[in-house]
């Protein structure tokens, strides 16, 4: 199992193939635009190594669209050329990355939740800050759930690379599918947003080699850890606050984060959003600071302890619907309607409406529940405002390219 | 407003006034007052529009308040 590398439908290779197709590689440019995430880490890791720029883009896109958003440049996606390193090991090609690849630069896109994409420039040092490497990790096996062109499924890509393990492709994949490669491959380790976890989530169903779980990119909920526990019951459950543009930050184990003692003049709250040091966060043209401060838009609740400084993540500062004056979070409203037996997944959004400016609105997957009932339980639990007026049954809530409900 | 367009409406106002616990009407009557009468507030208006724009393709509210049910059916039938 150790030799294994990254397996998914189309692809099975082990890290000999990796270094096999690293020695062979013949299309070297400064741009990495592929569907098949093997070609990702095949071409990032070709990069690195032989310390070239490249730009990493969504392979899930259009080459059209990405132009429309400037973010596609037809000077880099020429060839490059070079006398490219050859390797003969996993371990000549780790110790490359870590101790010589110091000039490599790769360049990210935002997800693009709002506006345009924005460009952030890493280094591997700040790609791999949060990467544990460890002789009691090689024998761990990970369920790939994240878009490989995005931080979070680069954060595993390296965790596993790193400690020489194999990855199986779960990103997109049906629960019963998923539950199937879990068992299948006996996977340890799970990265992956709380919306995978809710779809995937099974009380009649236990994971016992599952030994680690991290869930991030969208709040967590406060049930959710217990529930993860039911399925997963040798799991170490993770909250993990990462982004973009600083990586991997913090870590919980559950919905609070503490801000350690290295991070804590790196990292403020200022009103109720959290602000990160620009030394912290990768370098880009796309985005100010104020002062050395970086705006993150996370709206946090700060809590003070014997401990030290807490906070958990609320909603992004422009997610609030405004209902005739009242604010409400969708996401809180979201949790609520998770925790009612039957419903599997929700997405709750306002519509524009002459009367109270918003009405709340909320899709929903599940069964064995009708609109009814799913209000009358709403009302024993919530504000009048914060429940949704219409409520639809899909079959599927939408998802974003990163793994998060689509707003 | 014909008959259909007008047993769709009792429809959606007891809809919304089920969702309040409140009991259904049987009939509607041009004169009832949609707050004073049917027990509506503003949230339930808002609903009672977007419910209302599902089904007949118009934004009830758009231009002015509306506060009787015949205000609503001349909405409906322009």
């Amino acid at each position: 199992m150790s030799e294994l590398f990254w397996i998914d439908d189309l692809t099975k290779k082990t890290y000999a193939d990796l270094i096999h197709d690293l020695n062979h590689f013949k299309s070297a440019s400064g741009i990495i635009f592929e569907k098949e995430p093997y070609w990702v880490f095949l071409k990032m890791l070709h990069s690195a190594v032989n310390e070239y720029p490249v730009t990493l883009l969504d392979g899930g896109f259009t080459k059209e669209e990405l132009v429309i958003n400037g973010v596609f440049d037809n000077e880099q996606e020429k060839a490059v050329h070079g006398k490219w390193r050859q390797f003969d090991s996993w371990a000549d090609i780790k110790k490359q990355i870590l101790n010589s690849s110091k000039t490599w630069q790769m360049t990210l896109l935002t997800s693009g939740t709002t506006g345009v994409p924005k460009k952030i420039t890493h280094s591997i040092q700040s790609l791999t800050k949060a990467v544990k490497i460890f002789d009691t990790k090689k024998a761990d096996i990970w369920g790939f759930a994240y878009n490989p062109a995005h931080m979070a499924g680069l954060q595993v890509f390296w965790q596993a690379f790193l400690n020489q393990n194999p990855m199986i492709n779960v990103f997109r994949k049906s629960a019963d599918q998923v539950k199937e490669e879990i068992q299948k491959y006996k996977i340890t380790h799970i990265s992956a947003t709380p919306t995978f976890y809710r779809l995937i989530w099974d009380k009649n169903e236990q994971f016992p080699s599952v030994r680690h779980i991290s869930s991030g990119g969208e709040r967590f909920p406060s049930d959710l850890k217990v529930k993860l526990l039911q399925m997963f019951p040798n799991a170490r459950i993770r909250n993990i606050y990462a982004s973009t543009e600083a990586g991997s930050l913090f870590a919980a184990d559950g919905e609070y984060f503490h801000i350690p003692e290295r991070l804590q003049t790196r990292v403020r709250i200022e009103g109720d959003e959290l602000l990160i040091h620009k030394e912290i966060i990768g370098s880009s043209d796309d985005f100010q600071c104020t002062g050395d401060w970086y705006h993150t838009g996370d709206i946090v609740e700060a809590e003070m302890r014997d401990s030290g400084v807490f906070f958990k993540f609320l909603h992004r500062k422009n997610e609030m619907i405004n209902v005739g004056g009242s604010k409400v979070n969708p996401l809180e409203i979201e949790q609520e309607l998770c925790r009612i037996n039957g419903i599997k997944n929700a997405k709750v959004y306002g519509k524009n409406n002459s009367v109270t400016g918003k009405i709340l609105c909320a899709d929903v997957s599940g069964k064995n529940i009708n609109e009814k009932e799913i209000r009358k339980i709403l009302s024993d639990r919530l504000n009048p405002v914060n429940i949704p007026r219409i409520i639809q049954f899909v079959d599927k809530i939408e998802q974003t390219r990163t793994g998060k409900l689509q707003r | 407003m014909n008959e259909q367009q007008q047993k769709i409406l009792l429809e959606i106002i007891n809809i919304v006034r089920e969702n309040k616990d409140l009991p259904p009407v049987t009939e509607l009557r041009g004169e009832q007052n949609l707050m004073a009468d049917l027990g509506f507030d503003s949230l339930d208006l808002a609903e009672l529009a977007v419910r209302c724009e599902k089904e007949f393709g118009i934004d009830i509210f758009e231009d002015s308040i509306v506060t009787k049910v015949e205000e609503v059916m001349e909405k409906i039938n322009v």
